[in-house]
Formats: structure tokens, sequence, C-alpha cells
């Protein structure tokens, strides 16, 4: 991306939901982790709607809890 | 006493020129879908800076006629007082940078600002050119001195004016909806892929009822350059969520293979037409603008 990377937004990783056990690691970001999809899910929608964030699923079915 | 008075000829060439200096940024400030400056404060403020500019502008000839030579360098303080204007401006936006929907961008504030200083030497420079018109004239007819002073100022106006504007997107480009599409938390505008920040189902929900979009068509290759510039396309963003308001997402991308833009977003109220149109009249910053002719020029540079 090069230029464009380093203007604005900046976006900043707030927490992280997984249902795989191993990637969760202590530290920041918050890493937190669910039994089920939709434990997950509204896990995830809950942290957002409190930080006032956007949410992110990756392709290996992470939600990631981002603020711009 | 009455030597020290100034004469009825100087006194009509400064209020000529003071009069055709304020009118001529009075005519440049322009309420139109961008809503700045905003009704009445920056009015009031830009009215007053171009009455001072126009003043500046007409005592020039009398100072001279008067062997007031020293009288003249308060030119330069003119100069000073527009580049405060220019700075105070660039200051303001910035201050409201955090308040808006989006950012303006650095490059947005730095063409808004060059333009009002601009603005400010239009009623300089009109000023200046009637008083001249009526020393150059000085007839005994006082009021045909007067009506020569308005055309030739009105014509001034009209070539700096014309001069100093500058192209809007709709100039460069074709702007055409496109077609907002979400695959999971993925967001595409006629297949170009744009953003994966819909991740919640309320988000991708939203997008696709609400959310609006326009791709940008340049129409030469070498309007890729100044389109693709971040400052461009964010100055574009900006217009689009200040016309139709900014109800949660919004986000601009640039395609590689043809060059095409889009800018998306979920608005509070307007529909496509409007965005369309407020895309197309979008201007062109004048920090990205380059021209093509002049670098392709044999006349400066190495051989």
């Amino acid at each position: 991306m090069g230029r464009e990377s380093s203007e604005r937004p900046n976006y900043q990783i707030l927490a992280i939901v997984t249902m795989t056990r191993n990637r969760v690691i202590t530290g920041s970001p918050l890493a937190l982790f669910a039994e089920e999809e939709e434990q997950q899910k509204r896990m995830a929608q809950d942290l957002a709607k409190a930080m006032k964030a956007d949410t992110v699923k990756t392709k290996d079915g992470d939600y990631l809890i981002l603020r711009v | 006493m009455e030597n020290e008075m100034i004469s009825t000829q100087y006194l009509v060439m400064i209020v000529t020129g003071v009069v055709l200096g304020t009118t001529a940024r009075l005519l440049t400030i322009k309420a139109d879908y961008r809503q700045y400056p905003s009704y009445p404060n920056g009015y009031l403020i830009h009215v007053i800076t171009g009455f001072i500019a126009a003043s500046l502008g007409a005592v020039a000839i009398p100072a001279l006629m008067t062997k007031n030579f020293v009288a003249v360098t308060f030119l330069t303080l003119a100069i000073q007082q527009f580049r405060d204007v220019r700075r105070s401006e660039r200051e303001s936006l910035k201050d409201l940078e955090n308040t808006e929907y989006t950012y303006r961008g650095d490059a947005y504030i730095d063409g808004i600002a060059k333009t009002f200083e601009a603005r400010n030497y239009f009623a300089l420079v009109v000023a200046l050119v009637s008083s001249l018109t009526i020393q150059i004239l000085n007839l005994d007819q006082m009021w045909i001195n007067v009506i020569a002073a308005i055309v030739v100022g009105g014509i001034t106006f009209y070539i700096i004016n014309r001069f100093s504007k500058g192209k809007s997107i709709g100039d460069i480009a074709d702007v055409k909806q496109g077609k907002v599409e979400i695959k999971g938390s993925e967001l595409f505008v006629d297949g170009i892929y744009v953003s994966n920040l819909l991740g919640s189902d309320n988000a991708a929900k939203m997008y696709e009822e609400e959310g609006l979009a326009v791709v940008i068509y340049p129409h030469q290759e070498h309007y890729r350059i100044g389109l693709d510039n971040f400052g461009q396309r964010q100055a574009i963003l900006f217009e689009a969520t200040r016309a139709l308001g900014g109800k949660r997402y919004h986000f601009s991308r640039k395609e590689y293979d043809e060059g095409r833009i889009v800018i998306t977003l979920v608005p509070i109220t307007g529909d496509i037409n409007k965005l369309i149109d407020t895309v197309k009249n979008a201007p062109v910053l004048e920090s990205v603008k380059k021209s093509s002719s002049l670098m392709k020029t044999k006349y400066v540079g190495r051989e």
C-alpha cells in the first residue's frame, strides 16, 4: 500500500474473538475464546457496540474488533 | 486645512475602487452544495477582509499621485494579511477535522485555504484597476470616469475569476452508479473489492439495504494520476458524506487495471442521483493537478 498505509485512517485492534483455543494469547489486544459460533458472534457484537467499533470476520472464522 | 483634505477626484477614485473590490469579493462568496463558508459569521469575516483588501488596492493610486511613495509599501502589508487569511482558514478547518463525518484531508484544506487567499487578491486587483482607470481617464465628467471604472473592473474580475477557476471531477471523469454486493463480510462494488469491515450481520444487512456507491471512470489515462491521489479521493469522500450525511460506513477504493475509483457510503438521507451530482461537482485539487502536455514538452529539461 506504500504511502497510503501511513495516511489516516489508523486502525486499532481492540479485541479478537476466536473459537480456536491456541489463538488465545494473553496481552494486548484482548483475545477471547468462544465455545460456539453463536456465542462468538454475540460476543463480537457486544464488544463492538460497547466500544463503538467495527467488526471484521476473518476467513479463518475469527472476529476482530477494530476502531478507525 | 483645505490643503490637508483629500480632493473630490481622489475621493471618488477611492470609493469606486473600494465598492468594486468589495463587490468582487461578495460575488465570489458562494453558498453552493458545499455550504462553506457558512452563513452568517463566515460571510461576515470574508466580506470584511475583502473590504480591507479592496481599500488597500483603491488607495494605492492616490498615494502614488500625491508622491507618497512610502505609503505604497503597505501593499506588502496586504500580502501579509492575505497570508494570514490563508493560515487562519487552514487552522480553522484543521480544528474541525475530528468533528466531521470523515476527514477533509490536508490536500483539500490546503486548496480551500489557497482559494480564500486568492479571492482577497481579486478584491485588491479589481479595486486597483478601477482606481487606475479613473486616474488615466481623468475626465471632467466624473460619472463617465466611474462608469469606465465599473466596466474595466468588471472585465478584470471576469478574467481573473475565469483564470482561477478549477476543474471538477465531472470534467475529467464519468461518474456512474455502482452495484453494491456483500459476500460474507466483504463489500464489493461492481466486482471491485472495497472492505471487509462488515463482519457483523447487522452491518452487512444495513449496507445491503441502504448502501450507495458510485464508480468514477477517468476520461483519459493521465487523469488517473490525480484521481488515484489519496488526498483527492479523501476530498471526494468528504464531499459525499457532507452532502448526504454519513450514517455508518464510508469507503473509497481504487482499482488498478482500469483506474476506476469507488466511492461508497451508507447515507443519512439522499439518493443515488444526489451522490452522483455531488461527486461530479467535487473539485479537482490544485495540489494534485498535473499537466500532461507540459510533461511531454521538449522545451525544458535535459536532452
